[in-house]
């Protein structure tokens, strides 16, 4: 079975599967296509009853089931150690617009410093 | 204008769906690591594909790492005859991919794809939980370095 780890998922996985549109799943559970457009994005934190009221609308029954947590990767956990946190909260003060622009002139510098580099070994060479 | 803007002002332009996953959806996330291509998760309908290739064919995709020469077409039916295109371009280098490991298609990643305004044009990216699933699924000891940053950027996000 395939997993599905947030709710917007279920709502979305649930309407593909009975093959409803937005509109149709949003008729038979009572909510308009809008708020279904909603629930479905990414980010979505509908309340449980929606979700069963939802996955009901399209034919599902809604079952929850405790497992136990997968445990931490041990390679993960140490490379985490050396993570250097100070750079991901410059970058998180910042809009993601900026966020990929500094990648984009940090890529063209670096190209423009692969080029030098490669001029310079190439005087080099010339000059042996 | 930089070669990533260039790149994504070409496929929004042509209005193609796809989704930035890879590297450049972890910086726009908060990561820290630099990255020298795109990889996209393109919707692999027909009409999708015919205008991938109408956005990308003035930056002249060719096979990155092929010889130049090779037969290669840059056409929808190329495309739909393969799942993953490793390309360079006039605007640097590009990654298609059909299907990514953990994650699946278009299809698959579209309710995890959230929607953001990068150059002025609204692209999608993938989520930050589930880029750090499909990066754990990748499990190269790389992707795993990875991981860390990003679920420590998700711990940050939660602080």
């Amino acid at each position: 079975m395939k997993a599905i780890i947030d709710p917007a998922a279920v709502v979305a996985e649930a309407r593909r599967r009975a093959g409803l549109s937005q509109r149709e799943l949003g008729e038979r559970a009572g909510i308009a296509q809008p708020a279904v457009a909603r629930l479905e994005r990414a980010g979505a934190n509908p309340t449980l009853r929606t979700l069963e009221a939802l996955a009901a609308a399209a034919g599902f029954t809604l079952r929850l089931v405790l497992e136990p947590a997968a445990p931490p990767d041990a390679v993960v956990e140490r490379y985490k150690r050396d993570v250097d946190r100070t750079l991901l909260r410059e970058n998180l003060r910042r809009t993601v617009d900026e966020r990929v622009r500094s990648l984009g002139e940090w890529q063209h510098d670096m190209r423009e410093l692969q080029a030098a580099t490669r001029r310079a070994r190439s005087r080099a060479k010339g000059r042996r | 204008m930089t070669g990533l803007e260039r790149l994504l002002a070409a496929l929004g332009d042509a209005k193609v769906a796809f989704i930035i996953v890879g590297g450049v959806a972890a910086r726009a996330h908060g990561s820290s690591r630099l990255t020298d291509h795109l990889d996209i998760v393109p919707a692999r309908d027909k009409d999708n594909l015919a205008r991938l290739v109408a956005a990308l064919a003035p930056l002249k995709p060719y096979l990155r790492g092929a010889p130049p020469g090779l037969p290669f077409e840059w056409s929808a039916r190329t495309l739909e005859a393969g799942l993953n295109f490793t390309l360079t371009t006039t605007a640097g280098s590009i990654d298609l991919l059909g299907e990514i490991t953990g994650g699946g298609m278009y299809e698959d990643l579209a309710p995890h794809a959230l929607t953001i305004t990068l150059f002025k044009r609204e692209v999608q990216l993938l989520d930050l939980p589930w880029l750090i699933r499909v990066k754990r699924a990748a499990g190269r000891p790389r992707d795993l370095e990875v991981v860390a940053e990003l679920e420590a950027l998700r711990e940050e996000l939660e602080r």
